[in-house]
């Protein structure tokens, strides 16, 4: 009866080391980061000169700051924005590509925005790498031309997360989000 | 156990993530443990649409309907209305937004409800969708329907989207008819700003001048359109109204 007791343990601890091993080889704290959609520091892409004033675990999502910011953080509000690629993005130039492109970033404490990261999906929503002459041009209007709330109150002070959608039609931008 | 179809292993999923911890959408355990609830049961609908908000959020259109597009094909009539709305409200994709809100009305008896976030009933969404690929008239007629079939149901802005789609019609009557019933609901700085721009068309000076200045009062007061995630449509800034009174002043 012990011996059938002491092979059922060892059946047991085998099982369950097996099943621990399953679980590590899976590992799926690999699969997602964080939180959805954190940006790492990649120094092959990002300004060195960026930095920001908390942790990065402690990033916050720019909606969380609605009710500090009023509304969206642009420091010019969104009507703004609009004119500012209005006046400096040059369809003419573009390639006749459509869909959506997102450029997510990381905006500090004092308002400095880095870590900007382009997303594009064609109009079925199937991940599209889009022509420089669009995300060139996009990237670099944004990264000179925006301006972002910097988020400090007599609480503390907060990095945030914050994206831009341009919808792209034949290469010329129909509408910004959010 | 459950004879319906799938029903066992929703329970046993749901079961499993009653007794989880709660953590943050956007957080790696939490989306950790709903796919653990889907490997219980990879037929459980809901999972999918509450891993999917997570991207949505962050504007991962990519991740989102890979997601939600599950969570359609398994239980379309509980997930249309979702996918709908935020094609629209999130991505502008106006088409994709109309098919999902038509596709659930062919689908199902009952009303097919409000939007997420609750500021339109969804057949004013498909309304506003019409309008903003150029079918005025279509807007219209489905706008002005559904507030006439269920005017209990009337939402925060229902008026004021009717008067502006008037008001780019050249019916500027209605328009203002649509601006005076708005302000029973809720009179905000768009309202004002509208009906300012149907005063000045009609070459009424006086009562453009009052309704610009009631506009940026409502403005300077927080009274206008605010969206958590993005921005409605026929939504004013104050640049815009600053704009009117400058013009006035000269």
């Amino acid at each position: 009866m012990i011996k059938r007791i002491a092979a059922f343990t060892s059946l047991t601890f085998l099982l369950l080391a097996i099943c621990g091993s399953c679980q590590t080889s899976k590992d799926v704290s690999q699969t997602y980061p964080r939180m959805i959609g954190d940006i790492s520091h990649d120094t092959a892409l990002d300004d060195p000169s960026f930095e920001l004033c908390n942790d990065e675990s402690k990033a916050v999502q720019y909606y969380a700051l609605n009710s500090i910011f009023g509304d969206k953080p642009f420091v010019q509000e969104k009507y703004e924005v609009e004119r500012i690629f209005e006046e400096n993005y040059d369809s003419s130039v573009a390639a006749k590509e459509s869909g959506l492109i997102r450029i997510r970033f990381l905006v500090n404490c004092e308002g400095q925005a880095g870590r900007f990261r382009v997303l594009g999906m064609d109009e079925a929503y199937n991940e599209k790498e889009f022509d420089t002459t669009i995300t060139d041009q996009l990237l670099t209007i944004s990264k000179k031309s925006l301006a972002f709330k910097p988020c400090k109150t007599d609480k503390g002070q907060a990095d945030y997360y914050m994206y831009i959608i341009f919808k792209i039609k034949d290469g010329a931008i129909v509408e910004i989000l959010p | 156990m459950f004879l319906w179809k799938g029903d066992s292993c929703r329970y046993n999923a749901c079961t499993f993530l009653e007794e989880s911890p709660s953590y943050f959408q956007l957080t790696r355990e939490y989306h950790e443990i709903k796919d653990q609830a889907l490997e219980i049961c990879p037929e459980y609908a809901v999972v999918y649409k509450h891993k999917s908000t997570a991207y949505l959020k962050t504007g991962d259109f990519v991740g989102w309907k890979k997601l939600i597009d599950q969570a359609v094909d398994l239980y379309p009539e509980e997930n249309l209305d979702y996918r709908g709305w935020c094609r629209f409200q999130f991505f502008r994709d106006y088409q994709g937004a109309i098919d999902d809100i038509e596709r659930l009305e062919d689908l199902v008896d009952y009303d097919i409800g409000f939007c997420q976030n609750g500021d339109y009933h969804l057949v004013i969404a498909k309304g506003l969708c019409y309008k903003m690929i150029g079918e005025n008239e279509k807007a219209i007629e489905i706008i002005q329907g559904q507030i006439e079939r269920d005017p209990s149901s009337v939402g925060l802005y229902d008026y004021l989207h009717l008067g502006v789609l008037y008001l780019e019609n050249g019916e500027y009557d209605k328009a203002l008819e649509a601006f005076s019933e708005q302000k029973k609901y809720y009179e905000l700085a768009e309202c004002l700003y509208y009906e300012a721009m149907v005063f000045k068309k009609l070459e009424q000076q006086a009562a453009y001048e009052t309704s610009v200045q009631k506009a940026h009062a409502l403005y300077t007061d927080s009274q206008h359109m605010i969206d958590t995630y993005t921005h409605h449509v026929d939504k004013v800034y104050l640049a815009e109204i600053e704009a009117e009174l400058a013009q006035m002043d000269r």
